[in-house]
């Protein structure tokens, strides 16, 4: 379990996080959405240890501020919103990367192949020896969650959690693997894992996430099931969009939603 | 890459994965250390006196033959006294420089990074040409304090100094603009050479003539004595660099990503950059500026086995070590009985290959 008390983060003397209450639990998708400029990336940063902020953060009931960049890196893998490189590794080499710690959770000897496995979940079957700068940003962002998927194989790893935090995992990725990636996600979540994940879709957000935390101006507006929620309030609240939840759309404009998804 | 087909059937048995090029590093460092035994035993036969290391060697093993006893003295000395000691000490600058380059790339992330060209060697001959010209004088008590040590060691503090600099200037928010780093290196090498020029300005005539010499880069002078003191200096940074390996790789996914995944980043950095001082500075101390080895050797090598610094590193250094025993022997040859200031050699081969990677690679170095 994830609890952070009262977080918030200041960059250049601004606040830019303020007085967040936030609690990921492991066997659920816990999605952050909120316009633009609301802070989400910014509150993923201090929970993964990556900005200084006040308050508490504890990760599996140890205090991160206490905790060692290596300690941290079992418990929790990060996937950013984009990754570039400026060495020709090839996609299969950034995966390993993602080995570095040596606790993937797989038996010793499954090591060696959990590249091409992991390469293989995210729909990317034989694009080992591609070089990963020759890759679209769509099949890079995917190699970097494979490399994520390798650093926390295992959900459980001596009888703890593990989570990943997935900053806009889909947000430069066609329909199909906006799905492949989600679904991935909610079975990490399944077989007892826990997924923190920044969000911009609403729709895939209604329909993977098990907890919603919507972010407004730094602060968290609202916290509950995607039923509970996603209201047109809320929305015109957060996002300043006339919108509303659930609504065909009028005349003949055509939409297309992920939970068609046969 | 360009093997693919021709591997194709044969790879599922020997090449256990598609994409791991460390069968191939391994096989390349193979060959580099038989790349450097060659270059060796050249660098020991070749040079203006016709003084044979076969012989001597040979003598050395078996004794001498009868009847050559007397030129074998006079080769002996040539070869162990002259020869030997500058063929370590090329080893020793050539592996410091291209290991030094290979992980200033890694840490900066970017291939454009070198002590040369960002201003690390300016700051370490700055600190060098102190002691040189003041060490009689406003120096004398630390020069008295440290001994041979004083030089490598002002040499060390200069490049420390520069790299600290630099990368407060170019680094920010753990992102490095190649732009800033390269603009920020041609403001540092200015200013060290600028003080650099007012310690010239105070220099006497022998002075004078020890120092330009020296500025153009040179093995030339190699001695034991030199060895001993900057030796241990490179053989300890060069050690300590494959430590850094795994988190320099880690390190090209960006300093958070690397965070991320349980590398101790700030570290990293600091040891990385105390490695380079060092190395550097006890490079610059011995040989002056010899220039283009640390971008010209890791750049080479990421062509044929990738940037994986477990592999990289000690290539570099075994490239580094037979390409400067190689620029050494064409310096010392090509004009004999004079001689060539080594750095001279180094700069107009590696200078267009510099301006080559600048056009191959327009589209990928964001400036």
């Amino acid at each position: 379990m994830i609890e952070a008390r009262d977080v918030s983060v200041d960059i250049a003397g601004k606040r830019i996080v303020s007085g967040v209450d936030f609690d990921a639990r492991p066997g659920e998708v816990a999605a952050i959405v909120g316009p633009n400029g609301s802070g989400k990336t910014t509150f993923l940063k201090a929970l993964s240890g990556e900005l200084a902020y006040t308050g508490r953060v504890a990760l599996n009931g140890r205090d991160l501020s206490a905790m060692k960049p290596v300690e941290i890196a079992v418990q929790r893998a990060v996937l950013p919103q984009a990754t570039t490189l400026s060495f020709p590794f090839t996609v299969r080499e950034v995966v390993k990367l993602g080995l570095v710690g040596g606790r993937s959770g797989v038996l010793p000897g499954e090591d060696a192949r959990l590249p091409e496995r992991a390469l293989a979940r995210v729909d990317l079957d034989g694009f080992a020896g591609r070089f990963y700068q020759e890759l679209s940003g769509g099949e890079q962002q995917r190699v970097q969650l494979a490399r994520v998927l390798c650093q926390v194989w295992a959900p459980l790893l001596d009888g703890q959690p593990r989570y990943l935090f997935l900053d806009e995992p889909v947000s430069s990725l066609d329909i199909k693997h906006q799905l492949i990636i989600m679904n991935i996600a909610r079975d990490f979540a399944r077989r007892g894992g826990g997924v923190v994940a920044i969000l911009h879709d609403l729709n895939l957000t209604a329909m993977f996430a098990d907890r919603i935390f919507v972010m407004h101006r730094g602060r968290l507006a609202a916290t509950g099931s995607p039923q509970e929620v996603l209201s047109d309030d809320l929305i015109e609240k957060v996002f300043d969009c006339r919108l509303k939840v659930g609504v065909l759309p009028a005349g003949n404009v055509p939409f297309v939603l992920p939970q068609s998804a046969a | 890459m360009v093997d693919q087909s021709i591997a194709g059937p044969v790879k599922a048995m020997t090449s256990p994965s598609e994409g791991d090029r460390s069968a191939r590093a391994r096989i390349v460092i193979l060959l580099l250390c038989l790349g450097l035994v060659i270059a060796v035993l050249l660098s020991l036969t070749s040079g203006a006196s016709d003084a044979s290391a076969v012989d001597v060697i040979r003598d050395g093993l078996f004794g001498a033959m009868p009847g050559d006893a007397a030129l074998s003295a006079r080769d002996s000395l040539i070869v162990y006294d002259i020869r030997l000691p500058r063929v370590i000490l090329g080893m020793l600058v050539g592996a410091a420089l291209a290991v030094s380059g290979a992980v200033m790339q890694g840490l900066f992330r970017n291939p454009l990074a070198d002590p040369g060209l960002v201003g690390v060697s300016a700051g370490s001959s700055l600190g060098a040409v102190a002691v040189i010209v003041l060490g009689g004088t406003m120096l004398a008590p630390l020069t008295a304090l440290l001994g041979t040590l004083a030089l490598p060691l002002a040499a060390f503090c200069g490049g420390l100094a520069t790299t600290l600099v630099l990368y407060q200037v170019a680094t920010r928010h753990g992102r490095t603009s190649v732009a800033t780093m390269l603009l920020a290196g041609i403001a540092l090498a200015a200013l060290a050479m600028a003080l650099t020029g007012i310690l010239i300005f105070l220099a006497d005539d022998r002075q004078l003539r020890d120092l330009t010499f020296w500025q153009l880069g040179s093995l030339s002078g190699a001695t034991w004595a030199k060895i001993a003191s900057v030796g241990p200096v490179i053989v300890l940074a060069l050690a300590a660099m494959p430590f850094l390996a795994r988190g320099l790789n880690a390190l090209a996914l960006g300093e958070a990503t690397a965070g991320h995944l349980g590398i101790p980043v700030q570290r990293l950095k600091y040891t990385a950059i105390i490695g380079v001082s060092a190395a550097v500075g006890a490079s610059v101390a011995v040989s002056g500026g010899i220039g283009f080895v640390g971008i010209v050797v890791p750049h080479l090598l990421r062509l044929l086995i990738g940037p994986d610094n477990r592999y990289l590193l000690p290539a570099s250094a075994l490239l580094g070590a037979s390409l400067l025993l190689l620029a050494d022997a064409v310096a010392r040859t090509i004009v004999a009985p004079a001689e060539l200031p080594i750095g001279i050699v180094t700069a107009i081969s590696g200078a267009p290959f510099f301006l080559w990677i600048l056009l191959r690679k327009r589209g990928v170095v964001d400036l």
